[in-house]
């Protein structure tokens, strides 16, 4: 079994239900974020459109945050989900340093790393993830990509567009993205300008931790 | 269409790894270094090797217990620092690094004994394997650099040189100084070398450095972008300091030193490499992280 993730970004509409679903569910600390949804606007009025972005731990079958992981709390499950073990960590932060796709945080509460696990506690008692319930258009598919008759692995075959974040890296991301483009999935496609935008700040935090 | 910003996201950390393991890069140089001359020296000159058995476990305990202890006040769970010993994963060069550096303070505690007790035959005996040991310990850190996916322009057999090389300068700084704090004990002769050591090493460190600046932008759109931003951005102020303090006026005041033989002068450029090699460290390790990664 390999649990995979794909998001039909022409579904996504931005209205935040799964990052809200996945903070209730994993009891995310404030200034944390397991899935969080970004939001891009390209062009110039009249002709703009509007990208939303779900972002997620990338259950990587080759894990750089695995790899680097010093005790291994950082682990491959059997079904391929990458998982952490809280009570291991030493918050060396390293992970955070080797996941290309910054989907690893230090939690303020338990001070060790965490992220996005696809809701293994769920998975283990044959429910889906938090996000995948709470998403009113279906954007979110799960499933076992070693099934041909999984939804996911249907949906990957059907389309020709499917897309990974940085396949560049080598990583081999279980999260595939299908009807995006370069500018959603590029950090380096939009500017990232610091200030008040739409709702809210967008902002970098200066550091981490208390040091 | 033209043009895409980012209009809604959330605060991510730009900076997670900051001063402290900076400091730690720069202590790790500062022990390693003066063991590598330190070997280097006994060997080359028996006859002057007092010194350098003295000050090489001395150098090497004070710089690795500096280098020890930022490590562990960067842990963000620091009193769990022993699982990496019992459940180590040894993909990780952070693993690796812990237990080359365990092994590398037990070399330098027998050179600490063996010169307090005058025993010479016992730090002789752990001479090869603390060689590789210290040679590991220098490098690990680029092992970690390397496995870092997430951040441009740390690739590994390049880290692995220039930290070779870091090591070489601020041990020949540190010996240096030592040398002037204690009125000169070391010959001419070997003073000389050192300050050829710091000159190469400065040189050829300058010379990796200048290179990421020029050829960086050709490797790709994110390693462009991290040495704008470690040249004319918000690191930049670090970067040429460093530049200045470890390479430029090390190599000049070293080259005066040699012509002029007047002893002030390597001291200042030793200084002034050790001052300007944190300054280097700390650009080099900020600069990467920078960059959005989502």
């Amino acid at each position: 079994m390999r649990l995979g993730f794909l998001v039909d970004l022409s579904r996504c509409m931005g209205c935040m239900a799964c990052a809200v679903a996945c903070k209730a569910e994993n009891n995310v600390p404030l200034h944390s974020w397991r899935l969080r949804v970004k939001y891009i606007d390209q062009g110039e009025f009249p002709d703009v459109k509007r990208h939303f972005v779900p972002l997620r731990c990338n259950h990587c079958e080759n894990a750089p945050c695995e790899r680097i992981c010093p005790v291994s709390a950082l682990h491959y499950l059997p079904n391929g989900i990458v998982n952490v073990d809280h009570d291991r960590c030493i918050g060396c932060a390293s992970c955070m340093m080797a996941c290309p796709y910054n989907a690893i945080y230090l939690d303020p509460i338990t001070n060790s790393a965490d992220k996005c696990t696809y809701c293994a506690h769920r998975i283990e008692v044959g429910l889906m993830p938090a996000c995948v319930v709470a998403c009113p258009t279906h954007a979110n598919i799960f499933g076992d990509l070693d099934d041909p008759e999984s939804e996911i692995s249907k949906y990957l075959k059907s389309h020709r567009d499917v897309m990974v974040r940085k396949p560049e890296l080598n990583t081999h991301p279980k999260h595939f993205y299908v009807r995006g483009s370069t500018v959603a999935l590029d950090p380096l496609a939009s500017e990232r300008p610091e200030g008040f935008t739409l709702f809210t700040e967008v902002k970098f935090l200066d550091h981490i931790g208390g040091h | 269409m033209i043009g895409a910003e980012v209009t809604f996201d959330v605060p991510i950390p730009k900076v997670i790894w900051g001063w402290l393991v900076s400091t730690n890069m720069w202590a790790k140089s500062i022990a390693t270094g003066s063991f590598f001359l330190g070997l280097y020296f006994i060997n080359k000159y028996p006859e002057q090797d007092r010194f350098f058995r003295k000050w090489l476990p001395i150098l090497g305990l004070i710089f690795i217990g500096i280098t020890l202890l930022v490590t562990i006040l960067d842990l963000h769970h620091m009193f769990r620092f022993w699982k990496i010993f019992v459940h180590p994963h040894f993909t990780s060069a952070v693993t690796l690094g812990a237990w080359v550096v365990s092994g590398f303070v037990i070399i330098l505690l027998i050179a600490f004994w063996s010169w307090l007790t005058g025993k010479r035959k016992l730090f002789d005996k752990v001479m090869i394997p603390g060689f590789i040991l210290a040679f590991f310990a220098t490098i690990y850190t680029a092992g970690i650099m390397g496995q870092a996916t997430a951040r441009e322009v740390w690739v590994f057999p390049a880290e692995m040189i220039s930290m070779l090389l870091s090591a070489l300068l601020a041990g020949s700084a540190a010996y240096l100084v030592i040398d002037a704090i204690f009125n000169h004990p070391l010959k001419e002769e070997i003073r000389k070398e050192l300050s050829y050591i710091l000159f190469g090493s400065a040189g050829l460190m300058a010379a990796m450095f200048i290179g990421e600046l020029v050829f960086a932008k050709m490797h790709s759109e994110f390693a462009h972008k991290v040495i704008q931003i470690l040249a004319f951005g918000e690191v930049a102020i670090f970067f040429w300091i460093g530049m200045f303090l470890a390479f430029i006026v090390p190599m000049i005041f070293v080259g005066i030193y040699t012509q002029k033989k007047d002893y002030k002068y390597a001291l200042y450029g030793s200084l002034s490499a050790l001052v300007g090699l944190w300054f280097i460290k700390h650009a080099w390790l900020i600069a990467p992280q920078s960059l959005p990664l989502s």
